[in-house]
């Protein structure tokens, strides 16, 4: 009796963790608070932390207020006093960019990120800015995906999916990241949805267990968690900026501050990259991209998963092309024929879907100071961008009608070099 | 089949609980049941060993069998009852415990970072314990040698891939006997309580600093050009991230050593508490230290003495005292971090006896109190944090690490 008591005292308060343990993660009341406060959803939405891009109720509640999501990938860092977040502070938009994307994500990443804000995305705006750069013979970097890679967003996922072509095709790309297999019972539920049948109810039981769990970690945990916080990066900015909007007279400034920031080298190059980054290499990179391609790709099935999305959503969508830096393009010997052929390419893939707001400026990459580095845009680059994004998001819209082509996600597509039939191709492949 | 580096994740536990029960649930009843414990600890070291580290396991069990065929044949030897006990004999069975270690350790300094294919997870641990066992077979401290036993106490799964590192007659008193059912309760309870604060130790606070923190630090710290602040925010980091993954490390191994009624030495005891640098090799990393005290420092000492190399006591000492950390630093690694470490730590030893001496001879003059104390606690600490800090390599990261791009 007494062994009984001493092993019930050692182990008694450990039982009675675990039991507590899951009794506060598996418990259905966490989502009832799902208050965050309005400065938190303010720094979240400039935070580029991997963090808010894998969660899910701080985008939901942002969203659900006048924040509109803002897809993509590095240029978001690239702060300066014309980067939409400033300027939307700054004239008392009625809107406020909330940025998803850092370095290295791209379409696969975003189709995720959009399962956890799918219901807050129904007949609303977006942005989508397409980097050229992500459509390389590889596509997405496995270890990028992994990187921002939310467990949370695959069962939200897994709990919606109908089986649908967009369905399949997410679940087999999906098991070809390190990422779709981290978890075995998820990874068979995905072999499973590629193969076009239905979870088992055990893997369901499953799914729906781990998404409870995940779920109220997200509740109440990420309120607490932003890192990065760029409030005063985008307060300095603001102030540099005249109280009025008077588009000559900021194009004026845009030019002055981007010659007074990229005075170190002729390519006009903003001076801490170029210093960081490129100064001590430049000999090193003449000519290297000149093999370079974008025009086959595996991203181009998963920008289709994006676009099957935001049909699906309803969402209307204001996608951005931007172009690469033309004198650092000319040096590194990358093909203006290819991106002209990418930006033909993109939006065929866009225009014939419906997809009809697109702000295509992959011919400016020679004007002054469009770009602050190689390939992001700075100073008057964001200046134009903002002739296009303000009036979509401040004007109302007519509903958009897409017309969502399944042939978009085949192989032939995604390896259609410079020497692909379009007007063929759109007949064949219904 | 999962591959788990031991107490790396929570799931390593659950493996770890199931596996033991019937275990425990014999020695609170008064048995030890010998064959289920080899077949779980073979289990735990297949977990850790092999699949896609299938390599380093076949590295093992080779070491392995060389190194108990050594000590078998030593023991052989000594046992006769007209043993000669040469010394020569003794050097070369020592020297050659060594080679493998050697090999591991200079493989990386030479071929550029490389490790060695012969290398495998605690593999210097495994060499203490056999060379420690070699020194007592020939003091005639170790009397009785059975190679299983021998076996069981080398591959010990709990503390394995780093220590902490146990004796071999302590091992086999604990492992041959069955503690009395309430000493075994009272095992049990020590041991589960180690474990929790081993779980805080590695799992939240190592997390936080070495995992949040210190990324933060690092990038800081790789942005500004030369010096910076991140350097001290690292330094600082760093330590506590070393300190409470190693001691939260050491708790579960002792911890697990309890569960299966083996009392295996604690690792650290309040390190950074220490009032000057004796006192915390005395603090930190303990079996290691005692290790290099029992069988090198204290060897040296008696070697030098026996062999009057020098007239002086002191000199003897303090010229040990640099060897040793200097042994110590080079079995770390072969890079100039390591080394300089192991020389800084020496000259402190010497530098902290030179002034107790002197603080023992103008007693009257220095005053003591609990101020000075808390200011001996303050030098030692900081002191310590510094050599981590060139212990990590991070300066070497830092200052001749590749460019930037």
């Amino acid at each position: 009796m007494k062994v009984k008591k001493r092993l019930f005292e050692i182990f008694g308060p450990i039982l009675f963790a675990a039991l507590l343990m899951f009794a506060v993660f598996l418990s259905p009341t966490w989502i009832k608070f799902s208050y965050v406060s309005p400065k938190v959803q303010r720094n979240a939405a400039a935070s580029l932390s991997p963090l808010i891009l894998k969660g899910q109720l701080i985008k939901r509640s942002a969203l659900e207020n006048n924040y509109v999501p803002f897809f993509g990938s590095s240029e978001w860092s690239r702060f300066d006093p014309f980067h939409p977040s400033v300027l939307a502070t700054k004239y008392h938009r009625s809107y406020r960019p909330f940025l998803l994307g850092a370095r290295g994500s791209q379409s696969l990443t975003q189709f995720f990120v959009m399962q956890s804000i799918n219901q807050q995305m129904k007949n609303k705006k977006a942005v989508f800015f397409v980097s050229p750069q992500w459509f390389v013979p590889m596509g997405e970097d496995p270890n990028a995906f992994s990187f921002y890679y939310s467990p949370l967003q695959t069962t939200t996922w897994i709990q919606q999916e109908k089986g649908s072509k967009m369905d399949r095709y997410a679940a087999y790309r999906l098991l070809q990241m390190p990422s779709g297999d981290s978890d075995k019972i998820i990874s068979g539920t995905l072999a499973r949805i590629a193969a076009g049948l239905k979870p088992t109810s055990f893997q369901m039981l499953y799914v729906n267990y781990r998404h409870r769990v995940l779920l109220n970690e997200d509740q109440i945990y990420s309120r607490f968690r932003i890192p990065v916080n760029n409030a005063k990066k985008i307060a300095d900015n603001a102030a540099e900026l005249p109280k009025t909007y008077h588009f000559q007279q900021l194009d004026k400034l845009a030019g002055q501050l981007g010659a007074q920031h990229t005075n170190s080298n002729r390519f006009q190059i903003g001076n801490r990259f170029w210093n960081r980054r490129l100064k001590h290499h430049v000999k090193a990179l003449k000519g290297f991209q000149s093999n370079m391609s974008f025009l086959k790709s595996p991203e181009y099935g998963d920008f289709q998963l994006v676009l099957n999305q935001f049909a699906k959503d309803h969402t209307n969508v204001l996608f951005i092309i931007p172009p690469v830096n033309q004198r650092w393009q000319k040096y590194t010997g990358l093909s203006s024929e290819m991106l002209k052929q990418f930006d033909q390419k993109i939006t065929y893939q866009l225009r014939s879907q419906g997809f009809n707001h697109i702000d295509d400026l992959s011919q400016d990459g020679n004007v002054n100071y469009f770009m602050t580095d190689t390939i992001h845009p700075g100073w008057r680059g964001w200046l134009k961008m903002d002739q296009e994004i303000n009036p979509f998001l401040t004007k109302k819209q007519k509903a958009p009608h897409y017309r969502i082509d399944k042939s978009f996600y085949s192989k032939e597509w995604q390896q259609a070099g410079s020497d692909f039939d379009y007007d063929g191709y759109r007949n064949d492949g219904r | 089949m999962r591959w788990y580096i031991p107490y790396g994740n929570p799931t390593y536990f659950i493996w770890l609980a199931v596996a033991l029960i019937p275990l425990m649930i014999g020695l609170l009843y008064g048995r030890r049941f010998r064959w289920y414990q080899t077949v779980v600890s073979l289990f735990f070291l297949i977990l850790t060993f092999g699949g896609p580290n299938w390599r380093t396991g076949i590295a093992l069990i080779c070491y392995f069998v060389y190194q108990v065929l050594l000590v078998s044949a030593y023991f052989h030897y000594r046992r006769r009852k007209d043993s000669p006990n040469k010394g020569w004999v003794f050097v070369l069975s020592v020297i050659l415990a060594i080679p493998p270690l050697v090999v591991v350790k200079v493989t990386p300094a030479i071929q550029s970072g490389k490790q060695s294919i012969i290398g495998f997870l605690g593999i210097s641990y495994i060499t203490f314990k056999v060379v420690q066992t070699i020194m007592e077979t020939r003091d005639g401290f170790i009397k009785e040698y059975h190679p299983i036993i021998f076996a069981q106490f080398l591959l010990f799964f709990p503390t394995i891939s780093s220590g902490p590192i146990d004796r071999y007659r302590r091992f086999v008193s604990d492992y041959e006997a069955v503690p009395a059912q309430k000493d075994y309760l009272d095992l049990v309870q020590t041991g589960v309580r180690y474990i929790f604060l081993g779980f805080l130790y590695k799992f939240v606070l190592a997390y936080y600093f070495g995992s949040v923190l210190m990324p933060q630090m690092q990038f800081g710290a790789m942005m500004a050009h030369g010096f910076s602040w991140y350097i001290i925010g690292y330094m600082y980091t760093y330590s506590m991230d070393l300190f409470f993954d190693f001691a939260g490390y050491s708790l579960f191994a002792v911890g697990i050593s309890y569960f299966m009624g083996i009392k295996t030495p604690m690792n650290f005891n309040h390190p950074f508490k220490s009032k000057n640098i004796k006192d915390f090799w005395n603090r930190w990393h303990m079996t290691l230290s005692f290790w290099f005290r029992d069988y090198i420092f204290m060897r040296l000492v008696f070697f030098m003495m026996k062999h009057k190399v020098f007239k002086s006591r002191i000199t003897t000492a303090n010229v040990c005292y640099i060897i040793n950390m200097l042994i110590m630093g080079f079995w770390h690694g072969e890079t100039w971090f390591y080394i300089l470490y192991g020389l800084l730590h020496g000259c402190a030893l010497v530098v902290n006896d030179t002034w107790l001496r002197y603080k023992k001879k103008h007693q009257d003059k220095i005053p003591h109190n609990k101020f000075t104390e808390l200011f001996a606690i303050f030098i030692t600490f900081n002191f310590v944090c510094f050599t981590f800090l060139i212990f990590s390599g991070f300066l070497n990261t830092l200052f001749f690490g590749p460019s930037k791009f």
